[in-house]
């Protein structure tokens, strides 16, 4: 491993924590998308930025890029104050326009700039190591290095800071609010963080890689805990993880950086998309299928319950009145005989003493939709569990 | 070039002809589907949809080797049809909302497609430039042959709306009682978001991955301002997207140096905007308008309602009063003194007013019953 590939590696990382952070908390409070118009609406900043100081290097670039991403939060909000339309239609509006006027911005002066529209979507990671910040001919590293590392220690500094208040004002405004924080200032606050954060994310890794570092982390965190803390922590573990797998696929097939980081990014977030223990597909499809067969046998208890006459318990009667399949019947009847609620005698069903007490519990519940009375019935019976 | 030459040339040049054409038939099917996109709070499907199409452009490409755009849409198609029902399925089956959905589908799709797109130009065969045009869109690559087959599939939409029109609606405003009125709110769910991506695969070419979002947003948004019926709005966004498509592709061939995706989005955006400021109903500048004029409204019935105070103690009401009495506080100004004269409510003689039979009887009714509007 070079030292060039080990600083690639380094920056990938530092982005990717920088970005999980704030991704986290835009998807917390539902606001995932705003970090995808950012990214894209800041390239008339970036355009005119340069305009003025014919430098790409130039702090001021990073300035009127964050202005121009600040712009377009206040624009989507300002259009969803005047509710002329809804929140996700004024997002939708604003940042292709934005991206439009940067788009032509650029064609227009295409001989003096040295602004790809390819560089503003990709990123160039691959070159972040040789532009190198010189003091007095002294190496200090690659710029972006730089850049980025300052971002992410503000980023990390203000998290430290305000935790207490980002998280209570994310799970609960109108408490936050009552308490004194303001939520204008956090809100931003974290959106100024965003912004800041996609423009020097954006130079090593372009608009696209930076919405796929703030949302997929955070989203395939999201999946696997409750606990903020831990959502952070595993979204920035995520996000270095398939920042540096990235990096080796990308060196493999020779092919874009960003694009293999994604990539990753969205095999992982698969895989725990289908695999996660509580709220993955697979467990997702189990439960539901376990709780239509618990309905199914509590249907049967009740209706075993509401018949005295023995032609409407008869074990071949049930598939015509109940319409069951045939298949689903049985597995609801052997259910049942596994739980002792039912006995057959001749073919005639009758709840046992268990299956009685059990369906008067049910309807107890059913009638009077009281919480309390389910409580016994999810310790005695697997019925009503999770 | 000017717009005078640019329209001449419409009718003698070929290729600004077809350009022309395709734009506008995009503009009117975007305009179409994306009404029930902006309605149905998807708006940024459209968005989140054209950049997971991009990876199926790419593995079409790998896997057929050709540039021919019909199967690079196919490919498209697919991967588009699969980024949106996999962002259904997120939202459904997991508590993640759909924000998070959509902005985790774009991202990835798109980063992988920008992954097999450099992997493939990398490859040794040179067959590959140009397969970045679906990024920005190239409306000069648009072909006879492609036009006409965006015109029918068009026609099949439209169609399809025209049989689904009752299905589409009642899904639109009330999901919940087409599923009890025995409808499969699936398929039609189904149906409809197809066709949403379908008309995005249709965009690629001409605007590009990036700005399609726009093309079906824009329209339809600046449609629902001037309408509340769902058939009127379908027409206006249809229209809307057709004359920025047509304005657009003017703009743009008027002069150097201007592709034509993001000129479109700019005059839809336009649209919009004068949407938002003019519509009579909802636009912010008549509602500014009735704010101001309800408010002066509300001070004349002050000094409306402090005058039949007055008069009423009276037993001649009409008899005449100082002009002095009225001050400020009661919303008396000289103009709304003018204006309640104007409306015979009151006559003034020199410094002294009295009320009329008129204005006696509107006072007396101000906040007995709702008095028909009459200016």
């Amino acid at each position: 491993m070079t030292s060039a590939q080990l600083e690639i590696q380094l920056i990938a990382s530092l982005v990717a924590i920088a970005c999980a952070i704030p991704g986290t908390f835009l998807v917390l409070r539902k606001m995932a998308l705003i970090s995808d118009a950012i990214s894209h609406s800041i390239l008339p900043g970036l355009v005119i930025g340069f305009f003025i100081t014919h430098d790409l290097g130039s702090p001021l670039l990073i300035i009127m890029a964050a202005l121009s991403g600040v712009i377009t939060v206040v624009l989507v909000e300002f259009i969803q104050k005047t509710k002329l339309v809804k929140e996700d239609t004024a997002i939708g509006l604003v940042f292709p326009a934005m991206f439009s006027i940067g788009v032509i911005l650029i064609s227009k002066n295409a001989n003096d700039i040295h602004l790809d529209t390819d560089v503003v979507l990709l990123g160039e990671l691959a070159f972040a190591p040789f532009d190198r910040l010189l003091i007095d001919g002294m190496d200090f590293g690659p710029k972006s290095l730089w850049t980025i590392g300052v971002i992410l220690l503000i980023t990390l500094s203000l998290l430290f800071a305000f935790f207490k208040e980002l998280k209570i004002s994310t799970f609960d405004a109108g408490l936050a609010t009552a308490l004194g924080f303001s939520p204008v200032v956090l809100h931003y606050g974290l959106m100024s963080v965003a912004s800041v954060t996609t423009v020097g994310a954006f130079d090593a890794v372009g608009a696209i890689l930076v919405v796929a570092l703030m949302i997929a982390p955070a989203a395939t965190a999201y999946l696997l805990t409750d606990n903020l803390k831990k959502m952070l922590l595993l979204s920035v573990f995520f996000g270095v993880f398939s920042a540096i797998s990235g990096y080796w696929l990308a060196h493999w097939l020779d092919a874009s950086i960003s694009g293999s980081m994604t990539t990753v990014l969205g095999m992982v977030f698969l895989l725990v998309y289908l695999f996660a223990p509580k709220r993955g597909l697979f467990s997702v499809l189990y439960r539901n299928k376990q709780q239509q067969v618990e309905v199914s046998l509590l249907t049967f208890l009740l209706h075993l319950n509401n018949h005295t006459e023995k032609s409407e318990r008869h074990i071949n009667h049930l598939n015509e009145h109940i319409n069951w399949q045939k298949v689903r019947s049985k597995s609801v009847v052997d259910l049942a005989l596994r739980n002792n609620m039912i006995t057959i005698d001749k073919n005639i069903i009758s709840l046992t003493e268990k299956g009685k007490s059990f369906t008067d519990k049910a309807i107890d519940y059913i009638i009077t939709n009281d919480d309390s009375k389910i409580e016994s019935i999810k310790e005695d019976f697997f019925l009503f569990r999770g | 070039m000017s717009f005078t030459e640019y329209f001449e040339l419409l009718f003698n040049d070929y290729t600004l002809r077809t350009i022309s054409l395709g734009t506008a038939i995009l503009g009117a099917i975007c305009g179409m589907l994306g009404s029930f996109a902006v309605l149905r709070k998807q708006s940024l499907l459209g968005d989140a949809i054209s950049h997971a199409a991009l990876p199926g452009i790419a593995i079409a490409f790998l896997i057929t080797g050709t540039k021919e755009t019909n199967v690079l849409l196919i490919g498209a198609l697919i991967s588009g049809l699969i980024g949106a029902f996999w962002i259904r399925g997120i939202t459904r089956r997991t508590h993640l909302k759909s924000d998070t959905a959509l902005g985790l589908i774009l991202s990835i799709f798109f980063g992988f497609g920008m992954l097999l797109l450099t992997y493939i130009q990398k490859q040794p065969n040179a067959n590959q430039a140009g397969l970045d045009k679906f990024l920005f869109g190239q409306a000069a690559t648009l072909l006879a042959r492609d036009v006409w087959f965006m015109a029918t599939v068009t026609l099949v939409c439209l169609l399809v709306l025209l049989l689904f029109w009752k299905e589409f609606k009642i899904l639109l405003f009330d999901a919940d009682y087409a599923k009890t009125l025995g409808f499969n709110t699936k398929m039609i769910d189904i149906l409809i978001t197809s066709f949403i991506v379908l008309a995005i695969v249709l965009g690629l070419q001409t605007v590009g991955v990036v700005l399609m979002s726009a093309m079906l947003l824009a329209p339809a948004a600046a449609a629902r301002q001037w309408t509340n019926s769902l058939g009127i709005m379908v027409v206006l966004a249809a229209v809307f997207g057709a004359t920025s498509g047509v304005v657009g592709t003017a703009i743009s061939a008027s002069q150097n140096n201007l592709s034509t995706g993001p000129v479109i989005v700019l005059v839809a955006a336009t649209f919009v905007i004068l949407s938002f400021i003019f519509s009579p109903s909802r636009g912010l500048l008549f509602r500014q308008i009735r704010f101001i004029k309800n408010r002066k409204d509300l001070q004349l019935h002050k000094t409306l309602a402090f005058m039949f105070d007055i008069a009423k103690s009276h037993e001649n009401i009409s008899h005449p009063h100082a002009v002095k009495i009225l001050n400020n506080f009661h919303g008396y100004t000289k103009k709304s003194l003018s204006k309640l004269e104007d409306k015979e409510y009151i006559r003034v003689e020199g410094l002294m007013w009295e009320m009329t039979e008129k204005g006696y009887d509107f006072a007396l009714n101000l906040y007995n019953q709702q008095v028909e509007e009459n200016d």
